[in-house]
């Protein structure tokens, strides 16, 4: 633009002459600082300051950026001025400005490209973190208290002061196995009482603990016994307790749980039971047959059960098959033998619900409760093949 | 219950509505499809009714009776209805569950369909002339 594009062959050879590095440091050191050219040099390069800020600004958009480079550009040139020929100080100083430039650049392109090291990818610190952190200690020093003296003794001495059970076991004469049993037992009671401290609230019934209980420790046997699956449709603090309990006591994914409250519901149980059916390798028109059962019992909790869920699990023995459990705490039915009939119907429907289910299914059992609710389990078990 | 976007579409084909069902519906969606259906007929003077049923995952006894009461109301209303599309999982399942159908008339495929409202329907304004 100002016709000094011709010039830089001759500012090369200068440097090949003078200057051989760009950095500021190493030229400094080679030229003295009070050396003779050094004033006459300062008032060249202030001439100079307009003819660089323009370069600058012509390449780099942000004005505060643009000044900082200016600074740094007039700094090295001041710093070379004694060294570079009288007259060549001025495409001295338009070179040094576009190398500037052009660092930056790259400093820039070199830090988006490392960026990704020097995230930080845990959470900021949030300000109620302390004080979370001390009423998360105070709830767990709390839930230790109502264990038994003999299951703090041993779960500390294991957790906290690091004895392996075997050591445990020749303390206390008992096995290793049984040990860890035990310690497994009081870690499950440790998280419901946790919970129920940290929820400051006290179990409304008698049968609330030993079901919290039982999710907690993931037995599936001690939670049939104590039907924790209907506890948990009645009451809703342990249906909200359980909730972080069922998700640590799951440890296999091979069963699937809709929560049923609305016509929705109908179809995404439907779909929950097409999807594990056809996982287990039934035919199309077995798994229509499935979903349609699945359909008209899921479809029996909507109309007569505020609310209830449909479980649908895979089942490897005898052989393969698809179960089928839907519960719901609603009235109950009063004569099961008669809502299994054909025709028999409370609202307008076929009257085809239950017993039309009972035909699609290989098993089929209903078991109600009146005020308590229902129970409807299904089976079908996959052909010989 | 009744918001969100439809699910089904009814288009108008000369005298006859077209009414496709596009995905799963739920209970509350198989009667909004059941009351706009019937509404339409009225408003498009519509003769004849073909319901695309084959995007339905499943035909329990609710859809099955949503469908044979559209069929009766449609009747009533002076238009024949025509269910098609029903894939072979879904009839041995609605067989299975012992559904009865009762007098809708069923085709095939859309074709058929309107084939069939063509036999049906063609025939009565001619004695008027």
């Amino acid at each position: 633009m100002h016709g000094w594009g011709r010039r830089p062959p001759a500012v090369r050879s200068a440097h090949r002459r003078g200057t051989p590095g760009r950095t500021v440091s190493r030229v400094v050191a080679v030229e003295p600082v009070g050396s003779p050219g050094g004033d006459c040099g300062s008032a060249d390069v202030a001439a100079l300051i307009p003819l660089v800020r323009r370069i600058v600004a012509s390449r780099v958009p942000d004005p505060a950026t643009a000044d900082d480079l200016v600074q740094e550009t007039l700094t090295r040139v001041l710093a070379a001025a004694g060294r570079v020929e009288p007259g060549m100080l001025e495409p001295y100083a338009i070179v040094t400005a576009r190398n500037v430039v052009t660092s930056m650049w790259r400093d820039q392109d070199r830090q988006r490209r490392h960026q990704h090291r020097v995230v930080d990818l845990r959470p900021p610190e949030a300000p109620d973190e302390d004080v979370l952190a001390r009423e998360d200690r105070a709830a767990v020093a709390e839930a230790l208290t109502r264990l038994s003296d003999r299951e703090r003794s041993t779960l500390l001495a294991h957790e906290v002061s690091g004895q392996d059970t075997r050591a445990l076991a020749a303390e206390l004469g008992s096995t290793a196995g049984a040990v860890a049993a035990q310690l497994n037992r009081t870690r499950a009671r440790l998280r419901v009482e946790y919970l129920l401290v940290s929820e400051r609230v006290e179990p409304p019934t008698e049968r609330c603990r030993p079901v919290l209980l039982a999710i907690s420790g993931g037995d599936r046997r001690r939670q049939r016994e104590v039907d924790a699956a209907r506890h948990l449709l009645e009451c809703d603090l342990c249906a909200r307790l359980s909730e972080p309990l069922v998700g640590r006591g799951r440890s296999r994914d091979d069963a699937v749980r809709v929560a049923v409250r609305t016509d929705a519901d109908v179809v995404a149980a439907r779909q929950a039971a097409r999807e594990v059916a056809t996982r287990l390798g039934f035919s199309t028109t077995e798994v229509t047959l499935i979903a349609t059962a699945v359909s008209e019992i899921t479809r029996n909790i909507v109309r007569f059960a505020e609310s209830g869920e449909v479980v649908v699990a895979e089942l490897q023995e005898p052989r393969k098959g698809i179960s089928i459990v839907a519960r719901d705490a609603g009235p109950g039915i009063a004569d099961v033998e008669q809502a299994l009939q054909d025709g028999y119907s409370t609202y307008q429907g076929l009257g085809l619900g239950l017993p039309g289910a009972r035909r699609l299914m290989d098993e089929f059992a209903v078991v109600s409760e009146i005020d308590r609710g229902t129970t409807v389990t299904m089976t079908k078990w996959r052909g010989e093949t | 219950m009744n918001g969100g976007p439809r699910l089904f579409s009814i288009l108008r084909q000369g005298p006859y509505l077209i009414a496709s069902i596009h995905t799963a519906l739920d209970d509350s969606q198989l009667v909004r499809f059941q009351q706009d259906l019937v509404e339409r007929i009225g408003s498009d003077r519509a003769r004849g009714v073909v319901i695309d049923v084959a995007a339905l995952d499943v035909l329990d006894s609710f859809a099955s009776r949503t469908l044979r009461d559209i069929g009766e109301m449609a009747r009533l209303r002076g238009a024949v209805t025509v269910i098609v599309g029903i894939q072979p999982d879904v009839a041995f399942a609605m067989v299975e569950l012992g559904m009865d159908t009762g007098r809708v008339v069923t085709a095939l495929d859309l074709e058929e369909g309107l084939a069939e409202l063509d036999s049906h329907v063609t025939a009565p304004p001619a004695p008027r002339t």
